[in-house]
C-alpha cells in the first residue's frame, strides 16, 4: 500500500513538472555555453566572451514579462554589492542582460527610467531571437552564472538562491 | 512512518495542482470556455492549406509571429484594445476569428483576457484563443508551424 501511494506521488508530481524540468536540460553545470554577440540600444555589439576573467550573469528577460521586471530590482542590489568583489575563478561580477523585446523603445525606456547600469544587448526579436533558440529557452525569466574561463556555475537561479551562489564563489577579505 | 507517507503525498498532490494551474489553459473566471481554445496543431494545418477558409488572426501581443496574423499590439493597452475594437466594429459577427499573444503562460498573459472579454461583449458567436499555454515559441515556434516573414 505504502509503496503504490509513493508511486502515485511521483507520478503526479513528475507528470505536471515535466515542462519545469525541460527548461533545465541542454545546458549541463560544468559545460560552456554558446558565444551571444548582440547589439546595446547604441548599436555597439558587446560579447558573452568580452567578459572573460569575470563572474557573470546571464539574465534572459523582457519589459512585457512581470516576473524580470520585478526581479531588476534585486538584479541592481546584487549588481551594487558584488561587481568588485573577487571570485575563486573570476574577478569582479558583471550581468549580461538578454532581452526578449519586441520594440526598442519598450525596451530603451525602461533601461532609463529603472537606471539599469549593467550591460544589456537585445535583436529586438521577441521569441524569434536565434538566441532564444540556441540556448533552448522555454520561458522567462531565465538566468546562467558562469565563472571567469565561461564555464556554467549554475542556471534559472532566482531570489536568495541566486545570492547563495554568487557568495559560494566570493573569496572573503 | 505512516504519517510521513501521510505528508508527503499531500506535498505531491499540492505541487501538482500548482503545476497544473501555472501551465493549464483555463482558469476559473477566464472570459473563454474550453470550446474556444484553438489547438496550433489545427491553425497551422489550416494556414498550410490555400484552399481552406482562412480565418482573421489577430495578434493581440508583442509580435506577430504567427504567418499572416495582423498586429494589433498588445492589448493590455487601451490603444491597443481600441484598435483592435475598430478592426472588429468592420467585421460580421458570425467571422472566424482567432487571437494569440504567447508571450508569457495564460495563468499570467495581460493581453488575452482583454481581447476575449472584448469579442464576448461584442458579441461575436465563432472566435477563438489559440492555445499557446506555456509561449509563442514552445508552443508554435519550436513546432515549425508556419511563421510570418
Amino acid at each position: 500500500m505504502r509503496i503504490l501511494i509513493l508511486a502515485v506521488a511521483v507520478l503526479l508530481v513528475g507528470s505536471n513538472l515535466a515542462t519545469l524540468s525541460a527548461q533545465l536540460r541542454g545546458f549541463e553545470i560544468g559545460n560552456k555555453p554558446p558565444e551571444i554577440k548582440l547589439p546595446t540600444t547604441r548599436g555597439d555589439t558587446v560579447a558573452l566572451s568580452s567578459l572573460k576573467g569575470k563572474l557573470v550573469l546571464i539574465d534572459f528577460w523582457a519589459t512585457w514579462c512581470a516576473p524580470c521586471v520585478n526581479e531588476q530590482t534585486e538584479l541592481a542590489k546584487l549588481y551594487q554589492k558584488y561587481k568588485q568583489s573577487a571570485y575563486t575563478n573570476g574577478k569582479g561580477f558583471e550581468i549580461y542582460g538578454v532581452s526578449l523585446d519586441a520594440k526598442k523603445s519598450n525596451w530603451e525606456d525602461f533601461l532609463v527610467t529603472n537606471k539599469i547600469n549593467w550591460i544589456q544587448v537585445s535583436d529586438l526579436k521577441f521569441w524569434r531571437s536565434p538566441v532564444a533558440k540556441t540556448y533552448n529557452i522555454q520561458g522567462l525569466p531565465f538566468n546562467i552564472l558562469i565563472d571567469g574561463n565561461g564555464i556554467i556555475l549554475a542556471k534559472n537561479i532566482h531570489g536568495i538562491d541566486l545570492e547563495k551562489e554568487i557568495i559560494r564563489f566570493l573569496i572573503k577579505k | 512512518m505512516k504519517t510521513k507517507v501521510l505528508i508527503f503525498l499531500l506535498f505531491a498532490i499540492t505541487a501538482s495542482v500548482f503545476a497544473s494551474y501555472v501551465f493549464s489553459s483555463q482558469g476559473q473566471n477566464d472570459p473563454w470556455t474550453p470550446q474556444q481554445l484553438l489547438a496550433p496543431a489545427d491553425l497551422a494545418k489550416v494556414l498550410n492549406n490555400p484552399k481552406a477558409p482562412q480565418p482573421i488572426v489577430f495578434c493581440i501581443g508583442m509580435d506577430a509571429v504567427i504567418k499572416g496574423s495582423i498586429n494589433v499590439g498588445p492589448a493590455m493597452k487601451a490603444e491597443n484594445l481600441n484598435t483592435l475594437k475598430q478592426k472588429l466594429t468592420k467585421l460580421p459577427k458570425d467571422s472566424q476569428i482567432v487571437v494569440y499573444c504567447g508571450c508569457c503562460p495564460f495563468s499570467r498573459c495581460p493581453n488575452i483576457r482583454p481581447a476575449m472579454k472584448l469579442l464576448q461583449d461584442m458579441q461575436f458567436t465563432n472566435y477563438k484563443l489559440l492555445d499557446l499555454p506555456q509561449n509563442v515559441k514552445v508552443d508554435w515556434i519550436d513546432k515549425g508551424y508556419p511563421m510570418s516573414e
